[in-house]
């Protein structure tokens, strides 16, 4: 399996400002990747570093083996929708589902036509006098149509209610199924999208925190919750991800366990209960910023 | 089957099909590329028909001589020239992110933009030279109204008429365009730098002019080479605007 | 979707209780990844993993050009499994939670034979 996205050493200044730190990471081919974390981790700078719209302070990006900056070839197959994509001043819906098949060589128009109708998407208003939720449909069904081999997903559901959100993620499954692609896929409604990721990455401040198969990252967590002392006692000195408690009760979320591991937790009177991916990177984020403040 | 991931090939899509694919990008902007500056044009000119009207039916014979000899002078059109420099600047400030979006790289972006600026070169020059012949063949509007056919634009025939209207065309849309590849790249601070330093360029010049006495020089030169003359000078800085454009534009950003 | 479990063990164990439950029959064809990616909502490759488990197990076997197919005994094979984990999934918890009620074993068993509800049929 080929890897489509190489990044290295990455760091994007603005001014003072350090939006991206020494990141490094690869997307493999035909993947969807889920894109992670807080606003203002550095989720869009990143995305914006990938397509080749900011220029990098250091470090190196390779999309499809070469730098997308200025590279027609890689940018071609490239479709980025972001939420805050502006349009010129006299444009039509209209317009804009006529003129992306120039620049989109897989463009479907059929599977446009049907998502056009499945948001409800009104062709013929000015795109200035769309609704929130409208503007984000147009640009998840571009998105969509265009079967682009790399396409990023910039939090492309600001506006869209949850059904709307919904049919997104069930016609992204259905055509990345008969029609694989490389999705990189941004948010912060982890929960909402987590079933549909393959590979997760997660940033905080700059950063990559978590980078793995979403499978593993899903289960690498167990909350033990229970009587304080038992939960103590059966916790010992792993490493806790967050330690809560109320009366007599605490609750722990630490590293997955084995089997024999939850059995002895079972025997010991104790509840294991599973970490959401969104808690999980709750979690993390919570403690790696502890750990920051405390370095500093 | 695997989908060859690496494009070390070339784009599927040629150089010219992706500029050309800018242009009807612009072009799908009827409204403000094509209508309006006419709509402009046509608007000022009904204000002078008035005026012509109201001059041929109030002065005597004589004095309507003199009057029409004034308006030969009238600056009236000058304006949809320099309202060019305002759709280049509207065209490239409205359309760079978007085509960005689009995955279109910078150079293919600014060529497709001077391509359609070209196209509207031609498109407003046919019809001003159309319009200029108008006036001519109906006597200045059947008012002795000059707007079209002044002194600055008489370069002779038609066809030379048409190359002037052209060739002024393209220059104040490739100034425009360079003006805005300094705005997008800087925004506004970078226009303010922008037309801080015009200014004093510009002061400086006419006071070194001043003050070696060659205004007359100057003066001479336009005469000497007339309209079309000086038009044909206009390449020069047409396309050195042009190349500072497209320089500017390959460090721009779209607006973070 | 529960998490305690890997989404694509839960997916192989969905398809289990329906071959168990008789929903899907020896010898038929069940529906492709992509139609359970689909109806699950996750990723294709996931549902894919988890219809992996089911073919290593030989629940389920591939027919070339076709698609998936439950194997023959994969009824029989899912029970004997089904048993082998019987204890630790049920069995134990019963006890503990009984203990943690106060309920004897002997009260236990009481409660269990005399239980109204029909006894379903033993293979």
């Amino acid at each position: 399996m080929s890897t489509v996205i190489e990044v290295s050493g990455l760091s994007k200044r603005f001014g003072k400002v350090v939006a991206l730190d020494n990141v490094s990471f690869s997307v493999g081919q035909n993947k969807i990747c889920g894109l992670l974390g807080r606003n203002g981790a550095g989720k869009t700078t990143l995305m914006q570093l990938l397509t080749g719209q900011q220029f990098a302070t250091s470090g190196t990006i390779e999309i499809f083996g070469r730098s997308p900056v200025e590279t027609a070839s890689v940018l071609e197959r490239i479709c980025f929708i972001k939420e805050s994509q502006t349009y010129p001043e006299d444009f039509c819906v209209k317009h804009v589902f006529a003129s992306a098949p120039w620049f989109f060589g897989g463009w479907d128009a059929g599977f446009a036509d049907q998502l056009i109708d499945d948001f409800r998407i009104p062709t013929n208003r000015r795109v200035k006098k769309l609704s929130r939720g409208q503007l984000s449909a147009v640009g998840v069904v571009v998105g969509l149509a265009s079967r682009a081999p790399l396409t990023f997903f910039d939090e492309p559901y600001l506006g869209l209610d949850a059904v709307a959100r919904q049919t997104f993620y069930d016609r992204l499954l259905e055509d990345y199924a008969e029609h694989p692609r490389t999705v990189i896929l941004s948010t912060h409604l982890i929960d909402e999208v987590s079933n549909l990721l393959e590979h997760v990455i997660v940033l905080d401040q700059g950063r990559v925190i978590i980078d793995g198969a979403a499978d593993d990252v899903r289960s690498s967590a167990t909350t033990v919750v229970g009587p304080r002392d038992a939960v103590d006692a059966f916790v010992g000195d792993r490493a806790a991800l967050s330690r809560q408690g109320v009366g007599g009760l605490a609750s722990v979320t630490i590293h997955a366990l084995t089997s024999d591991e939850r059995h002895a937790a079972g025997d010991a009177g104790l509840e294991l209960s599973p970490v959401s991916l969104q808690q999980l990177i709750i979690h993390r984020t919570n403690s790696s910023s502890r750990e920051f403040e405390q370095s500093a | 089957m695997t989908i060859d991931a690496r494009a070390t090939r070339p784009a599927t899509t040629g150089a010219l099909t992706r500029i050309v694919n800018v242009a009807r990008l612009h072009l799908t902007q009827k409204g403000t590329l094509l209508v309006l500056p006419w709509l402009i044009l046509g608007f000022i000119f009904l204000v002078n028909l008035l005026i012509w009207w109201i001059l041929a039916s109030a002065l005597p014979p004589a004095d309507r001589f003199d009057a029409e000899e004034g308006m030969q002078f009238s600056g009236a059109s000058m304006f949809i020239f320099v309202y060019m420099l305002v759709v280049a600047v509207q065209a490239i400030n409205a359309t760079f992110p978007f085509a960005l979006g689009y995955g279109v790289t910078r150079r293919d972006f600014y060529l497709g933009s001077s391509l359609t600026f070209v196209l509207l070169s031609l498109y407003y020059a046919l019809g001003m030279t159309l319009l200029a012949e108008l006036e001519r063949a109906t006597g200045g509007w059947g008012l002795g109204g000059a707007m079209f056919d002044v002194v600055f634009f008489d370069a002779g025939t038609p066809l030379q008429r048409f190359a002037l209207f052209l060739l002024a065309f393209l220059f104040f849309f490739f100034v425009g365009a360079a003006t805005a590849a300094v705005y997008v790249r800087w925004r506004s601070r970078g226009m303010l730098v922008f037309f801080a330093a015009l200014a004093l360029i510009t002061v400086g010049l006419a006071w070194l002019a001043t003050d070696t006495g060659s205004w007359p020089l100057i003066g001479g030169w336009f005469t000497e080479n007339g309209a079309l003359g000086v038009a044909i000078w206009s390449l020069v800085p047409s396309t050195a605007a042009a190349i500072a454009g497209l320089v500017l534009i390959r460090g721009a950003t779209p607006r973070t | 979707m529960d998490a305690m479990r890997p989404i694509f063990i839960q997916i192989a164990q969905r398809i289990e209780n329906d071959i168990l439950s008789g929903a899907l029959l020896e010898e038929t064809q069940v529906p492709s990844t992509n139609e359970f990616a689909g109806f699950y909502r996750i990723n294709p490759a996931t549902a894919g993993k988890g219809v992996n488990l089911l073919v290593d197990a030989g629940i389920l076997y591939k027919k070339r050009g076709i698609g998936m197919f439950v194997a023959d005994g994969a009824l029989a094979r899912i029970r004997a499994n089904r048993r082998e984990q019987f204890r630790d999934e049920f069995v134990r918890p019963l006890l503990a939670e009984a203990a943690g009620l106060g309920i004897s074993r002997a009260q236990l068993a009481d409660m269990i034979l005399s239980d109204t509800n029909k006894e379903e049929g033993v293979a």
